[in-house]
């Protein structure tokens, strides 16, 4: 562990490791073949300087605003004793009247390192789990942690994890509005998806505890801004789809330790910033290094990773960059430029080629059926 | 008063010259001389200017009533009415609703702080001191929270069911206090909706909340909780003032370290 923790730093640099989020994970899961995000992540890179440095900033983030806004709404529905919160449940799901207990975990008397706030949130929510009659109902902000790639992970919750009638659920505030009863899809997936990443850290240190896994409900509450206004609105959302599909791609992600043994021993990538922070390494020598990490670009990587651009402009020419759907229809081919050739029948096409030419031949015969008859 | 203020401007202008010309000429010891002169004037100037804005100060600006008194008597007002330990934010709202002036938020965020350095510098020298809350289980300062250190012991405590209790008390108190009231802002009118707005059976009536229904259906939840919170605040008001010391029961225990090996059961 020691090991591979001096390797990951030296990958890193000397700049402070970033914290893996449910959102980084979740991120992680819709391309899990990629190595360059899974090693980067794991050395905790900050990827959006990086990839500013050499030259292809990331054009999307979480906005300054939205967070600020994100942030005032959870405060609102969390002041007073989770007195808004606490009426929602009671409202949505019955929950009595007697269950107010609130344990606040973000920090263990002043002290917030991850050991000790992990340690706490374990011990009162197994103490909750075990005894029916623990005044514990809402933890606030449990500090949980993922096994990731081999390497366990703190998760920065942004939730409340609340009991009821025996079961844990995991309340996730969220500050996009629920108009006349629809949200933005997008956002709800999302959403959806770094619950379930809780649900499945929760699961996790439960089941470490010898207890019971499934007392974590697959249930979540989703508390949303109502219409125009700031008044909060609870929606239950089921999330045993995506509980499926993360515990699958978790458990795919290649070992961490098999891919750092890939690379050779002395690559970094750090920005060797000087008294300034301003960063002293060439962006070409950066991009020569990050080449060495494989990647595996899908257009998708575009709204989830910051480093997407880069890779995007690395993988011209290459069919994978046209998508999933392209790289699926072409397997074997691999450029674009041998796409061409078959079609042009200017290449024989090898052995697993065929399928794939035959395919392109046919397309290029209908473009140009298509184009002469125009013509 | 010698000279007037545009007298002395016109005096340091030329002085700064005749440095600059002394500057430029090579003769250092002049400009040194000159320079005195300079800073000599300038002092007068502020002096002169000083007594002008005193000539005219004396009818005083129409402002806020707030700045009447310092944020701790305001904080302190608000909590003397809510009697429990509340967050910086409703205790902006309740003052605003019920106290004229307003409470500058930014500066709550310091004040707690400043208070310990107040209380450590000469201990018990105030009427009263704004303080931490300590939270039941391990006596550390509860995050966000203020209260006032005359209050007993076991007020300033918080264990797992407080945070209800408290917000129940509140909504009782304030809504004890519209009652009194000959007149009711719309501030204080919001302020007990939002109350009522959280409190269990008065969802029908929201339209106009009745003070006393406030004040029945928070009793009716405070009777559930209000034992069991008793017991685990007396508790740990026991330990408190057996553990800590003076400054220690009104701002908080050593702070909490990592030991190599946590002791059983605390954590």
């Amino acid at each position: 562990m020691t090991d591979l923790d001096a390797r990951l730093a030296r990958l890193r640099g000397s700049a402070p490791p970033r914290r893996h989020t449910a959102r980084t994970i979740a991120a992680l899961t819709t391309n899990p073949g990629c190595a360059r995000r899974a090693v980067l992540d794991a050395a905790g890179v900050d990827k959006e300087r990086l990839a500013a440095h050499v030259g292809f900033p990331a054009r999307f983030g979480q906005s300054r605003f939205a967070i600020t806004r994100g942030n005032a709404f959870e405060s609102q529905v969390k002041a007073n004793g989770c007195a808004e919160l606490l009426s929602l449940l009671r409202e949505k799901l019955g929950l009595p009247v007697d269950e107010v207990g609130y344990h606040d975990l973000e920090s263990v008397g002043g002290n917030e390192s991850n050991e000790v706030r992990h340690a706490r949130a374990r011990t009162l929510i197994t103490r909750a789990a075990r005894a029916a009659d623990d005044p514990g109902t809402l933890f606030d902000h449990p500090l949980l942690r993922l096994d990731v790639g081999g390497r366990a992970v703190y998760l920065e919750p942004d939730l409340i994890a609340f009991r009821l009638r025996g079961r844990f659920h995991v309340v996730e505030i969220k500050s996009f509005p629920v108009i006349d009863g629809q949200a933005d899809p997008t956002k709800v997936a999302a959403a959806a998806i770094q619950s379930a990443v809780y649900v499945l850290a929760m699961r996790a240190m439960l089941a470490e505890q010898g207890l019971d896994p499934e007392t974590v409900s697959h249930e979540i509450v989703l508390v949303c801004p109502r219409d125009f206004a700031n008044q909060p609105v609870a929606t239950l959302v089921d999330v045993r789809k995506q509980l499926l599909v993360l515990r699958r791609q978790l458990a795919r992600l290649t070992r961490i330790e098999e891919l750092l043994d890939a690379l050779p021993a002395d690559l970094t990538l750090d920005l060797r910033p000087d008294a300034d922070g301003v960063p002293t390494a060439t962006a070409d020598e950066l991009g020569a290094s990050l080449g060495r990490v494989d990647a595996r670009y899908a257009p998708e990587c575009l709204s989830a990773c910051e480093i997407a651009y880069f890779c995007r402009h690395e993988a011209r020419g290459d069919t994978a960059a046209l998508g999933r759907t392209v790289r699926e229809e072409l397997g074997g081919v691999e450029s674009v430029d041998t796409a061409l050739g078959l079609a042009r029948e200017e290449l024989r096409p090898s052995v697993e080629q065929e399928e794939a030419a035959a395919l392109l031949r046919a397309a290029a015969r209908l473009r140009a059926e298509h184009l002469g008859a125009r013509a | 008063m010698a000279e007037s203020a545009e007298e002395l401007e016109r005096r340091i202008d030329g002085l700064r010259t005749a440095v600059r010309q002394a500057l430029m000429a090579g003769d250092r010891t002049r400009a040194a001389a000159l320079r005195r002169d300079l800073r000599q004037a300038e002092r007068e100037w502020d002096d002169v200017v000083a007594g002008l804005a005193e000539a005219v100060a004396p009818v005083p600006a129409p402002r806020a009533e707030a700045a009447l008194l310092p944020v701790r008597e305001q904080v302190h007002h608000a909590l003397t009415l809510l009697s429990v330990p509340a967050a910086p934010r409703l205790i902006i709202e309740v003052h605003r609703a019920f106290f004229a002036g307003e409470i500058p938020g930014a500066r709550l965020t310091s004040l707690r702080r400043d208070e310990e350095r107040s209380f450590r510098l000469a201990p018990f020298a105030r009427p009263y001191y704004l303080c931490a809350v300590l939270s039941a289980d391990l006596l550390s300062p509860a995050r966000g929270l203020l209260a006032v250190s005359t209050w007993p012991v076991q007020q300033r405590m918080i264990g797992p069911l407080s945070p209800r209790v408290d917000f129940l008390t509140s909504a009782i108190r304030v809504a004890e206090h519209v009652e009194r009231l000959p007149e009711v802002g719309p501030r204080a009118t919001r302020l007990l909706w939002r109350f009522a707005t959280n409190l269990p059976g008065l969802a029908a009536e929201l339209d106009d909340v009745a003070p006393a229904a406030v004040v029945a259906a928070a009793r009716a939840e405070l009777e559930i909780h209000e034992e069991a919170d008793r017991a685990t605040r007396a508790a740990a008001a026991d330990r408190a003032v057996h553990q800590l010391d003076d400054a220690g029961r009104l701002f908080g225990g050593p702070r909490l370290r990592v030991l190599p090996r946590p002791a059983e059961g605390l954590l």
